[in-house]
């Protein structure tokens, strides 16, 4: 928790930003909040989930701990999930929060579905924050890109502009991105009536981006030790 | 780094020996899995690091030479902690965190955060650390380098305690008496090479070429001219208050050196052999000047700017 959770970057990142864009978003227009929650609870996820990754590994690698790791008889698969389920639960429960500041605000008539939706979103953006830091080993080195790619991300996938108002080729590389499937889960839940094929897959492709982020984190770690 | 071949006794002390740059931190980090070879293949009691790296390390303790515990977590939760990567079992786990404690002379600090202690009660929490779950072999990288004088004599001490205690050690230093005090076996490695591996006094016999008799009377006039004609003795050099005789047999040397004294009414005040000692067998082998071993890894770190 201290080692974590509790640090500056986190605090930023994880708690301000997603309620600055939001309100940034938000204020001074008429919003429709079943449009506007799941956006501002899956960037929460997103934001809060990848901040503590940004922290994790490089920090671990700068400080020396993560060599402690290394050499514990333990795959280095077992080491990124380890650090993915801490941001995974970092990111889990600043949208479980975001979640219930909001329901006063608006019905939310498929709770266990949406919260299902902040489950598998966090472990996504977690892996996907695991990717962006593990080629890094400081975090001053590792906050900027990571920070760059989030925020030209939360632009196209469909947070605060839908992806239909958005030109073909951006639609092209929305669904490309993982948080269009985790905004797409959410406002789903959000909207009472479930489509659940569509659901299974915004779940289905957020396991599979997952996979793919932890693969490669292992592959750029195991690189890296050379 | 070239090919290294090393062989260690089981329930030995051995030590890397050379100076900053060496290689001995590679190897360390080969041998524990921190760094994976370009080429060729390392291995830990039959276990291939690249095909079974968990197995391998499954026997395996290692102290860097930087902390690699959380500051943050107290000393008891950081041994827990380590507990828990290497699979002691729950009912273990408490046990072993109070021995170790115990043993390292930090029980009363358990409860206090690594952040708050010194070098050296870093460096003994790391050696309980890596000790968590009974490894049989314990890699050491420098374990005094940055510490005063009694942290590092606690270490040492510490590292000699474990190897009575049948724990087989590794340990990389650039101090030569670190590398006389606590190893049985030492490999002397310069420029990625290892030049020549043997235990210490071994090191220190090959090494020497004559025998040296020091010799004090209790008066100070000199004697060299007289001491040379002695019967095997090739050279006679003066140091102080003393006489280094260079001699080709020391046995029968000192009962001429007694009969001297007599004859010239000379009180003899101290009388020892020498033997060369790990210095001058590392400068002789290596050919490398002794300062490049006190020049610290912090001298060799390219500046940053």
């Amino acid at each position: 928790m201290k080692i974590y959770f509790l640090k500056g970057p986190n605090l930023i990142f994880g708690l301000l930003l997603p309620i600055s864009l939001f309100l940034s978003f938000s204020i001074g227009r008429s919003v429709d909040l079943a449009f506007a929650i799941p956006g501002l609870v899956a960037i929460a996820a997103f934001f809060g989930a990848g901040a503590i990754q940004a922290i994790a590994l490089p920090l671990e690698r700068r400080t020396g701990t993560f060599n402690l790791l290394l050499t514990a008889p333990i795959s280095m698969f077992a080491i990124v999930l380890g650090k993915a389920l801490a941001g995974f639960f970092f990111g889990a429960m600043l949208s479980v929060a975001y979640t219930a500041i909001m329901i006063p605000f608006s019905p939310l008539p498929n709770l266990p579905v949406f919260f299902v939706g902040i489950m598998f979103s966090s472990f996504t953006f977690s892996a996907f924050g695991m990717l962006l830091s593990a080629p890094f080993r400081d975090i001053p080195q590792a906050m900027p890109p990571a920070t760059v790619v989030r925020i030209a991300m939360i632009f196209i996938s469909g947070v605060f502009i839908p992806l239909v108002a958005m030109p073909t080729f951006l639609q092209v590389v929305a669904y490309a991105l993982p948080l269009t499937y985790s905004v797409d889960s959410l406002r789903q839940a959000m909207s009472g009536s479930i489509n659940t094929q569509m659901f299974l897959i915004d779940l289905g492709a957020q396991v599979f981006f997952s996979l793919v982020f932890l693969a490669i984190t292992v592959w750029v770690l195991k690189k890296t030790i050379e | 780094m070239t090919t290294l071949t090393l062989r260690f006794k089981k329930a030995n002390s051995s030590g890397f020996l050379g100076p900053n740059g060496a290689g001995k931190t590679t190897t360390i980090n080969i041998l524990t899995g921190v760094t994976k070879t370009t080429s060729g293949a390392a291995s830990i009691l039959g276990y291939n690091l690249a095909k079974e790296p968990v197995k391998a390390k499954e026997h395996i303790g290692v102290v860097p030479d930087t902390s690699n515990l959380y500051d943050e977590m107290t000393a008891w939760a950081n041994i827990i902690f380590c507990a828990k990567l290497h699979g002691v079992p729950k009912e273990k786990r408490e046990k072993r965190a109070n021995e170790l404690l115990e043993l390292v002379g930090l029980y009363d600090r358990r409860n206090d955060r690594l952040g708050t202690f010194s070098r050296g009660m870093k460096k003994r929490m790391m050696i309980a650390a890596a000790l968590v779950h009974e490894p049989e072999i314990l890699f050491l990288d420098e374990p005094t380098t940055g510490l005063d004088v009694q942290g590092a004599r606690e270490v040492r001490g510490l590292i000699r305690e474990l190897n009575r205690r049948g724990t087989t050690v590794f340990l990389t230093t650039h101090y030569l008496e670190e590398a006389d005090l606590c190893c049985q076996r030492i490999a002397i490695i310069a420029k990625g090479k290892i030049i020549t591996q043997d235990t210490p006094e071994k090191l220190k016999l090959s090494t020497q070429v004559e025998q040296v008799i020091e010799v004090s009377f209790d008066h100070t006039k000199d004697v060299s001219d007289k001491l040379k004609r002695l019967s095997h003795v090739r050279d006679v050099v003066t140091a102080g208050d003393k006489f280094r005789l260079s001699v080709d047999d020391s046995s029968e040397t000192l009962p001429l050196i007694f009969d001297f004294a007599k004859e010239n009414n000379l009180k003899i005040v101290s009388i020892n052999t020498l033997k060369p000692t790990l210095e001058d067998a590392f400068v002789k082998l290596t050919g490398l000047r002794l300062e490049v071993m006190s020049i610290e890894k912090e001298q060799m770190k390219p500046n940053r700017g």
